[in-house]
């Protein structure tokens, strides 16, 4: 209620509303991610390159013109975005193919392009791409979209996304995300709940399918299996894999595990010293368990709810349909890798690289969020007292 | 606008159940982080412990190996092993030249070290205590002096095959040092250290030391003086006689304790590994090489038999007396030679001794009478006694590898077995059985153990713990026991011993002229087993001279080695036993 005195004052003084909740969670999150990189990242970067702040300094210019972009994207009235829906599809489409010719590889799989020094991991783009496709193609189909045939367009749009995102950049989990973020805004603008229930126990018992075929086979023939298989074998017993598949999932339990109650310290960390792989990037929440135990985790779960929170309020209290749809995107993106990347690192679902948002290394993850939260902030302004 | 308002209804309703469902979810995640860092927490900082320790162990201080008198025979030297860090060297060459000049290395291997890529590379272990301190004086980073000890024996070759020496990793290999390993070892220590994935250690998290305990000194019964004086007299005899080897076993009687045991030629325990004088290792196989150093560390005392010869009669006399079959005044008559079915076994007497008495039989070590005894013994009868003096077994000793008796089968005994066996051939026992059964038979009828350990005692001297030996009472009844000893004091009285006598005590003892297999070799052992003083003996002592030139009889060059010993030991005995040490 304060915050909607505090807004409705300053809507009378014909001040633009800012969420400064949203505000803060998000440059919290965002200055908490550069800390946990440093700690996360110094020690191996000073072995193997000689330089103990090179993460941090790439996270810090990412952040920088993230927040950049943020305040100017929040200062767009949200409905300029409206217009770029068809191009936002297409460009997604354009960039995933051009990682075809000239795609740059990290770690085993080509995920990035280069715009002269920057380089940009092209999920990311398709994730704002989808958002801003679905908002204005629901928002057209109207109540079009309550029929099955609306409801199979808007399903159907993001799957041809979602498979080249999976088959040419290897990346099923942003596959997973784009879906995940296009049945979420589905699920909010369709006044049923069935079709979703029916989903969810479809989408649970296919996934109960894939592991009981994954179990029938490795007893047969381990041979057979690619290595998502032998993930989901690592994720069932990972110190039987604890050499190859269930390494990484195996040093992050190792993390979590000791960091106990309290944790060791900021800095403190073992796992990070060689042990836990690239633990600045997926694997940071289990850096962050391990220094700072299980208060930080837990006050990090806690930080997300509320991020999570104030864009329910938004959403709910958005000046229009567009406003909402956008804002309910970015809630779901975010809350989805949330959601998925410590269940990762928790070992709850098997291993798949998803990054934890604004604190995870990796400055297009953050560049785009930011510029979702910009949208986020952009929409916020636009709440009117007579709404709320 | 009106539309719009309408199903924002539903949408904020699903808006919340989205945000709700995110609730749930991340509940439920941190519902698992609860079990994983609360309940699973002690497994997880247990195996990440072990993920990132590394364990570097301290040796322990060997135990001490320490004579009757408290004299040091086995001792741990410090000495320091030299390594480097690779990660940790700042200025390579001077690293490089450093220890090259300390170490005594050449350059190149050092910089093969120094360069090499690893945790911790090791250059020389081994090295001086001062070359060490020298090295770490300098303060060199990446150069890391370790402390270590070295068993190092102060007295080189002084009974060397009964205390034996230790391997690279202070292990015991022969001798006492193994059959005590487990007293002497004590238990390593172990440092840990934190390192990264690397193994490269952090030193911020400090190291933790679990301390090493050191091993128990072993306090053994063998005299130094003693040893040392029957070294001496084992040297001299062996080149005066230039026989190939000389044993000299000093036991007490009663006890059993070991007071020396020398097996000239004996080697250098701090140089176990060096062939004997004038044999070039490079010029031999590895295998053969490692022939040459097992013939080198055998001790003659316990891991060679040999055909006893006369000095056997002590048994066969023992066992005559005991079963009845003799008495000392029964009379003899020795022509030279005694039949036995077909064969006609000589006395070493060509002309015979003629009539004598039992006494005097054995004085003169005349075959025909322990023929004559040994028949009316009877196989079975004598090899029962042979079961009960203990011949049969070995004697228990605390050293490793003791050989057994070697005897027929009590079924392939016929009367011309009978006759060799009761003058001591065609069987073979060790030197330590046949003093060992000596001794029980002159101590009044007590099987003892021989033995050299007498107690272990801690570091801290805080817990002692003393060593029993098995003792098999009446093997012969005292009376045949006093008989024996008035019997064997003429022998050295009057007799074929009377080179071992020495004035002013009363020595009993017996000789042996063995011809070695084949016969007609040409090679004899000469022996004499001898004990003091003769009405209670307190020391017994055998000496056996293997292949000796020019003369070979045990009453001329064996029996005299041991009156030497006794005329020097016997005093200084005295004097312990009188001060009471």
């Amino acid at each position: 209620m304060a915050q909607r005195n505090a807004s409705r004052r300053r809507q009378q003084k014909g001040e633009s509303f800012m969420d400064y909740s949203l505000l803060f969670i998000v440059l919290f999150l965002v200055g908490f991610g550069m800390v946990m990189v440093f700690s996360s990242s110094s020690y191996e970067a000073n072995l193997k390159l000689g330089d103990s702040t090179r993460y941090l300094r790439q996270q810090l210019f990412a952040s920088i013109l993230g927040l950049v972009a943020m305040m100017v994207v929040s200062n767009i009235p949200y409905h300029f975005w409206e217009r770029f829906a068809v191009p936002a599809y297409i460009g997604s489409v354009v960039l995933i193919l051009l990682i075809i010719p000239f795609g740059y590889s990290s770690g085993g799989a080509t995920r990035w392009l280069y715009i002269g020094p920057i380089s940009l991991q092209v999920a990311e783009v398709a994730k704002l791409g989808m958002i801003l496709f679905l908002s204005s193609l629901i928002c057209k189909m109207g109540k079009r979209i309550r029929s099955n045939k609306g409801f199979m367009l808007v399903l159907a749009m993001p799957v041809p996304i979602a498979l080249m995102l999976w088959q040419i950049t290897n990346n099923l989990s942003s596959a997973i995300i784009v879906m995940a973020i296009a049945v979420l805004m589905l699920f909010v603008s369709c006044p049923d709940y069935k079709r979703f229930f029916l989903m969810g126990i479809i989408t649970i018992a296919g996934a109960a399918a894939v592991v009981f075929y994954v179990v029938q086979t490795a007893q047969a023939h381990v041979d057979d299996l690619d290595f998502r298989g032998a993930r989901v074998l690592a994720w069932l017993d990972p110190e039987a894999y604890s050499s190859d598949t269930g390494f990484q999932t195996l040093q992050a339990l190792y993390a979590i595990g000791s960091g106990g109650v309290l944790g060791k310290g900021l800095g403190q960390s073992m796992q990070k010293r060689g042990f836990l792989p690239e633990a600045q990037n997926d694997m940071i929440f289990s850096i962050i368990c391990e220094e700072l135990g299980l208060f930080g985790g837990i006050a990090v779960i806690i930080m997300f709810l509320m991020l999570i929170w104030r864009l329910m309020i938004i959403a709910n209290n958005a000046p229009d349909l567009y406003g909402a749809l956008l804002v309910v995107g970015v809630m779901g993106h975010i809350a989805v890798q949330v959601i998925l990347n410590i269940a990762v690192v928790t070992n709850t679902i098997p291993n798949t690289g998803i990054s934890l948002p604004f604190i995870s290394y990796g400055g297009s993850s953050v560049m785009f969020l930011l510029i979702e939260i910009g949208m986020t902030l952009s929409v916020a302004k636009g709440i009117r007292l007579k709404d709320l | 606008m009106e539309g719009k308002m309408n199903h924002k209804t539903y949408h904020r309703s699903k808006t919340v159940t989205v945000f709700f469902l995110c609730v749930l979810v991340l509940l439920g995640l941190a519902g698992r982080l609860v079990y994983l860092m609360v309940f699973q927490s002690e497994y997880y900082t247990l195996k990440a412990r072990e993920l990132h320790e590394r364990e570097r162990s301290i040796k322990a201080a060997r135990g001490r190996i320490i004579d009757a008198n408290g004299k040091i025979l086995a001792d741990n030297k410090t000495v320091c092993t030299v390594s480097v860090i690779h990660s940790q060297i700042s200025d390579a060459e001077e690293v490089i030249a450093v220890l090259s000049k300390e170490l005594g290395l050449s350059e190149e291997y050092v910089r093969k070290r120094v360069e090499k890529y690893s945790s911790i590379e090791k250059i020389k272990s081994n090295v001086e205590k001062e070359v060490g301190d020298s090295i770490r004086a300098r303060g060199l980073d990446g150069v890391k002096v370790d402390e270590d000890y070295k068993r190092y024996y102060p007295y080189d070759t002084l009974a060397s095959k009964a205390l034996g020496f230790t391997g690279g990793d202070n292990q015991g290999i022969i001798g006492l040092e193994v059959v005590y390993e487990e007293y002497l070892k004590g238990e390593a220590g172990t440092i840990l250290t934190v390192t990264d994935a690397k193994g490269v250690e952090q030193d911020e998290e400090g190291e933790e030391r679990v301390e090493p305990v050191s091993g128990r000194d072993l306090y053994i019964s063998l005299d130094i003086n003693i040893q040392s004086y029957a070294t001496q007299l084992a040297m001299q005899t062996m080149e005066t006689k230039e026989a190939d080897r000389v044993s000299i076993l000093v036991m007490n009687p009663q006890s059993g304790e070991i007071l020396a045991m020398v097996d000239v030629p004996e080697f250098d325990l701090n140089n176990p590994y060096t062939l004997p004088n004038g044999m070039d290792a490079s010029a031999f196989s590895e295998k053969k090489r490692q022939e040459l150093l097992n013939a080198m560390w055998r001790n003659g005392c316990i891991n060679d038999t040999y055909e006893p010869g006369s000095t056997f009669k002590i048994i066969t006399a023992a066992a005559g007396l005991e079963s009845g079959s003799v008495k000392p005044t029964d009379t003899f008559n020795c022509p030279g030679f005694i039949m036995v079915e077909d064969r006609k076994i000589r006395c070493h007497k060509v002309g015979g001794h003629g009539a004598e008495d039992f006494v005097q039989g054995t004085m003169n070590s005349c075959n025909p009478v322990f023929i004559t005894v040994g028949l009316r013994i009877g196989v079975e009868r004598y090899y029962s006694y042979f079961r009960q003096f203990g011949l049969l077994d070995k004697t228990g000793i605390d050293l490793p590898g003791e050989a057994g008796t070697i005897m027929h089968k009590m079924e392939n005994i016929g009367p011309v077995e009978l006759a060799t066996i009761s003058f001591g051939q065609s069987f073979q026992i060790t030197p330590i059985q046949l003093a060992t059964t000596a001794a029980s038979i002159v101590n009044g009828g007590r099987r003892i153990t021989p033995h050299f350990a007498v107690r272990a005692v801690s570091a801290d001297g805080s817990d002692s713990q003393s060593f029993t030996y098995p003792v098999r009472e009446h093997v012969v009844s005292d009376e045949t026991s006093e008989t024996m000893r008035y019997i064997l004091e003429q022998v050295v009285a009057e007799g074929s011993g009377k080179n071992g006598a020495v004035e002013g005590y009363r020595v009993g003892g017996k000789t042996a002229t063995s011809q070695t297999l084949p016969r007609g070799s040409g090679r004899y052992i000469a022996s004499f087993l001898g004990f003091a003083p003769a009405d209670n003996p307190q020391v017994l002592a055998l000496a056996v001279i293997h292949n000796p030139k020019g003369t070979y009889y045990g009453g001329q060059i064996a029996a005299p080695v041991v009156r030497q010993l006794f005329e020097n030991i016997l005093p200084y005995l005295e004097e312990k036993i009188y001060t009471g040490k």
